[in-house]
């Protein structure tokens, strides 16, 4: 094949990434099944935890940022990007078990393009969630010492942590087809969450969980978007954020493509 | 046979076949089990330090949150008894068992039985979790019961609650709003910290949330701070009284708009 027809082959294969994800997130945004958990769900964890727990500010060690929304809001964003990534997977599955799926793999755009499609969904939809749940904290008091610069950090590992997780509820719709499995996966949720520092700082947790946080990806993510938004390197490293966020969902991208050759095979 | 046997007879047929759902259906109360105990361990984990401030009334916070995990986990067990009063309309069986002669209040009895009886089984295990995790039963027996009658009950109110919304939607698709219900009626009370340490709005809504009275009678089974006593079990029993009247006269009177 020639250099040109590469291009236009790549360039259609963009394009048919671009519609997927297009449609993907269209679906996803319009219907409440899939935004109620997205958004409304960690905008109310927020709340509780902001206002529950803020004793904690007068604990030994914590550190200050300000308002305490301000350090809680960082584990609003990877709360999210688990529930886009999951949502995600669910739509997916639903995909499949609906039959549009197998519709997609009768028409002529390579297999990985639906993969990355759904993914490419799932980081846009961390943007706008990562986008919203920073800008209600700052409503009630949150103030960001990193200012435009640390927020933007703060979105980009945000989102780029939702297509992680969503490459990997993919792989496990992709593997299973069963919507109902992916359904009752919301509880591993918080075992990813809570095995990370996502609401308290990490000197402070379990001496058991504080070991268990050290193999969790997500913990470097959540330091890191606390570090870029409150340009603190005692709080976290961004581009270990940024590192751990990306190779979560390169792993899992790859996770989902396998995946996907399997269920190809079984057809 | 009197009206009274017939009653008896018909809410026990009706609850041992909303009991089949347990013995049949495979993992039907994983979610209700598992979700709670990784919610226990996780939240004990990551606030765990909390019990360190001064005035909370423990010094383990495994203690504090372990009946709260209970309640969350027979709050969700009713819950899913109104999920499956939505199939059933769904399906077409509820109105089957309208065509019946039995009275209409006797239909929903049974399903909230069996989500009573049911509700003891996370509450059981979550117990259990958190016992051998480390948390004591400073309580003792006094307390245990005190913790199991609070989480019993309080699987009735879901289970009202679920019901009453499963009438009026007439479908499935209302079930992650009853478990949302539960959810928040468990969290916007005292459930992370005691009510001295909440600050702001939560402060304020804890105070007037029942759950709240709810927990601080369930809590007197682990936390050395909340000791058996008529003092911390009156409020949340009529709490508890109080939203049965409330959500009873909804479920019924949602019942009664049925029509076929």
């Amino acid at each position: 094949m020639s250099a040109t027809a590469l291009d236009q082959d790549a360039a259609v294969q963009a394009r048919v990434v671009a519609a997927l994800a297009a449609r993907a997130l269209r679906s996803q945004l319009r219907r409440a099944q899939f935004l109620l958990p997205a958004f409304l769900l960690p905008l109310l964890l927020l709340a509780v935890i902001a206002s529950g727990t803020s004793a904690a500010r007068h604990l030994p060690g914590f550190p200050s940022t300000g308002a305490y929304v301000g350090f809680v809001v960082g584990g609003t964003l990877v709360q999210g990007a688990l529930l886009a990534g999951l949502t995600a997977g669910v739509a997916l599955a639903a995909d499949i078990e609906g039959g549009f799926f197998d519709r997609l793999l009768t028409a002529p755009v390579q297999r990985v393009s639906i993969v990355l499609g759904r993914i490419s969904a799932s980081i846009a939809l961390g943007v706008a969630q990562a986008t919203l749940f920073l800008s209600v904290a700052f409503v009630f008091g949150a103030r960001y010492q990193g200012g435009v610069a640390g927020v933007l950090v703060a979105i980009c590992i945000a989102a780029i942590a939702a297509g992680g997780m969503a490459g990997l509820a993919s792989a496990i719709a992709l593997r299973t087809g069963s919507l109902s499995l992916l359904q009752n996966l919301f509880p591993i949720v918080f075992v990813f969450l809570f095995t990370a520092p996502a609401f308290f700082p990490r000197a402070l947790l379990g001496p058991t969980l504080r070991h268990i946080a050290v193999f969790n990806p997500l913990t470097y993510v959540v330091e890191g978007i606390r570090g870029a938004l409150h340009a603190s390197a005692a709080l976290g490293d961004p581009w270990k954020g940024l590192v751990a966020a990306t190779g979560l969902l390169l792993v899992t991208t790859a996770l989902s493509v396998l995946a996907m050759r399997g269920r190809l095979r079984a057809l | 046979m009197s009206s009274i046997a017939y009653a008896a007879g018909l809410s026990a047929a009706m609850w041992r076949r909303s009991l089949n759902e347990v013995v049949r259906v495979r993992g039907a109360l994983l979610p209700t089990t598992v979700a709670p105990i990784i919610f226990l361990l996780g939240t004990a984990g990551q606030f765990g330090r909390l019990s360190d401030l001064h005035g909370f009334p423990t010094t383990s916070y495994l203690a504090w949150v372990l009946p709260l995990s209970c309640l969350q986990g027979a709050g969700f067990a009713g819950g899913a008894a109104g999920a499956n009063l939505a199939r059933d309309i769904e399906q077409g069986w509820f109105d089957r068992l309208l065509t019946s002669p039995a009275p209409r209040a006797l239909l929903l009895a049974g399903p909230v039985l069996a989500a009573m009886t049911r509700a003891l089984v996370p509450t059981t295990v979550i117990l259990s979790v958190g016992l051998i995790m480390g948390a004591g039963l400073s309580g003792g027996l006094a307390g245990v019961i005190a913790l199991y009658v609070a989480a019993v009950w309080f699987c009735m109110i879901a289970a009202l609650w679920g019901s009453t919304l499963a009438l009026r939607a007439r479908t499935q698709q209302v079930g992650p709003l009853i478990q949302n219900g539960v959810f928040l009626a468990v969290f916007l009370s005292t459930a992370y910290t005691p009510l001295p340490l909440l600050q702001g709005w939560l402060a304020t809504f804890a105070k007037y949330n029942p759950v709240t009275y709810v927990l601080e009678m369930a809590r007197q089974a682990t936390v050395t701070g909340i000791p058996p006593s008529w003092a911390h079990t009156w409020p949340g029993l009529l709490a508890l009284a109080g939203m049965s009247v409330l959500f009873g006269v909804l479920a019924l009177r949602q019942l009664r708009r049925v029509t076929l």
